[in-house]
């Protein structure tokens, strides 16, 4: 009787609790719930108020604290991602083209929720992501660290870190990642915290914003092809690929109606196309 | 006699030791709350001299709910519910002090309570704080059969391992309500995905622009009585077909 009681009871209970001790009649439930010490509480308070653009602190106080020479926080949902914050503007194309090829080291640290550390391009990491290798080989960029966000196993996102020389990270930078990973997986989820239910948060909405012609452009190919919108994106991403145009670029250029993917086969950008007809 | 008692207080220590090694033993890893709740009153009864216990949690509105007992005779439960009302548990919430009532046959400031849990045969009786730092969880309430008040160092004990157990609740509290925040983000990632997504749809499929794609999303959703994202998730994952919105313009756009 008492673990029914507790079952049906107890749960819902337990989600949000409020003390009437003496001096704090509305306890901060979020200081109660979250296991934070009072420098992380602030560190993120002011993260933040850091971390509400894209061309924002966040990603630049990462590379500050942690000596490094990139690095960007990009929120992530199967498959599905967002940058909220780059350090510098290569940090962002070597985001983009994980975005647009599906894989890429940050793909593969969200997937794990384990960090993925590559302190060189070796042949392992060239065979898996040739694409980002060559690019972030171009980008001067030689090693990358990517720390899943979240808590408990779950990821939102990834924090990726760019070094320009091969190299691991020492114990005390890879121990200040894995902390900054927390600190900023906390920032993330305080700033969604305001949000109206069901919305993102005003602070994390160019993080989806500026991709939206992407995912538009993928309704209207999904419809176009008559294919579900995943292949839709798969099929942008591989015409973006054949003209050696970027996936943002093909996108726009989808919704101005410039491009049709179903009539590649007329040609109708430059002859520079893949044959796609259905 | 001495020997006993030596014999006793020796057995009590160990067994307090064993005690808490087995809760914070059950604290690593995964552990079920309720679990470490239930051992806690069981192993109250058993450590100190107490003939039943129980854990009472306040929830949202600040009501007193039974979350683990040593023993789930109804009468037990009905003593914590009049603890709504008025009772040692209510009051050790509110103040978060110990409150002691070794005879309860005497004027008490509660005697709605004190009649039923003489009655129930439970004349002495004491509440602990669930506490962390400065905010209050509940209380444990410990039951006694004669009406002697518990020692000093009894309750020591018994917040001791209140303390211990109010650990495992935030614990677990933090455990769930950070699965519940990096749920609601993903899923409000998702949603603002799906939303562009199904503009597009619906822009291709109408010949229409994305701001007008939009209202026509919206107002169907509307008109239909459904959430805008469920609206563009059923149409991105071709469970809605598109044909149910092609139009050539939202003209149902207010």
């Amino acid at each position: 009787m008492l673990r029914s009681l507790v079952a049906t009871e107890l749960r819902p209970s337990l989600e949000r609790h409020r003390s009437v001790h003496a001096n704090a009649s509305r306890v901060d439930t979020h200081r109660l719930l979250v296991n934070l010490d009072q420098a992380t509480r602030i560190a993120v308070a002011f993260a933040c108020q850091t971390a509400t653009t894209q061309r924002s602190g966040l990603g630049a106080v990462c590379t500050g604290v942690l000596s490094v020479a990139g690095a960007g926080v990009s929120l992530m949902a199967s498959g599905r991602s967002g940058t909220v914050s780059i350090s510098d503007a290569y940090v962002g194309t070597l985001e983009d083209v994980q975005f647009a090829i599906g894989v890429g080291p940050s793909h593969d640290a969200f997937a794990s929720g384990r960090p993925v550390l590559t302190p060189c391009f070796d042949d392992r990491a060239s065979s898996r992501w040739p694409s980002f290798v060559d690019l972030a080989r171009a980008n001067g960029v030689a090693a990358v660290f990517a720390y899943p966000l979240g808590f408990n196993g779950a990821s939102i996102g990834v924090l990726s870190l760019y070094q320009p020389a091969d190299g691991n990270l020492t114990m005390s930078q890879h121990d200040d990642s894995v902390a900054m990973a927390e600190m900023i997986t906390e920032t993330l989820l305080t700033m969604q915290d305001t949000a109206p239910d069901g919305m993102l948060a005003a602070g994390l909405e160019d993080a989806v914003s500026y991709r939206a012609q992407v995912y538009q452009a993928s309704g209207m190919v999904a419809v176009q092809l008559r294919i579900p919108v995943s292949d839709a994106l798969l099929r942008m991403r591989a015409h973006a690929f054949a003209t050696g145009a970027s996936v943002g670029f093909v996108a726009a250029d989808i919704v101005a109606r410039r491009l049709r993917l179903d009539d590649d086969a007329k040609g109708s950008r430059n002859g520079l196309v893949a044959g796609t007809r259905e | 006699m001495p020997d006993d008692e030596r014999k006793m207080g020796l057995e009590r220590q160990a067994l307090t030791a064993l005690t808490f090694v087995e809760i914070v033993d059950t604290l690593v890893g995964d552990f079920d709350v309720i679990e470490v709740l239930t051992v806690l009153t069981s192993r109250c009864v058993q450590l100190l001299d107490t003939s039943a216990a129980g854990i009472l949690l306040a929830d949202p509105d600040g009501h007193l709910r039974v979350i683990g007992a040593s023993t789930e005779q109804i009468e037990l439960l009905e003593l914590f519910q009049i603890q709504n009302d008025q009772g040692p548990c209510l009051d050790c919430y509110s103040t978060g002090a110990v409150v002691v009532e070794s005879d309860l046959r005497r004027s008490t400031p509660w005697p709605k309570f004190s009649a039923e849990s003489v009655r129930v045969g439970f004349p002495s009786v004491c509440a602990v704080p669930m506490r962390l730092n400065d905010v209050i969880l509940g209380c444990m309430n410990l039951f006694m059969a004669e009406p002697v008040a518990l020692s000093a160092g009894e309750v020591a004990i018994a917040q001791a391992l209140a303390d211990v157990a109010s650990i495992a609740i935030v614990q677990d509290l933090a455990t769930r309500q950070a699965v519940i925040r990096e749920d609601q983000l993903q899923h409000a990632l998702n949603s603002r995905i799906a939303i562009e997504q199904a503009k597009g749809m619906i822009a291709e499929r109408g010949g229409m622009d994305m701001d007008d794609s939009f209202a026509k999303l919206r107002s169907f959703a509307r008109n239909n009585n459904r959430g805008l994202t469920e609206v563009a998730e059923a149409l991105v994952a071709g469970t809605l077909p598109i044909e149910k919105l092609s139009g050539r313009r939202a003209t149902d756009n207010p």
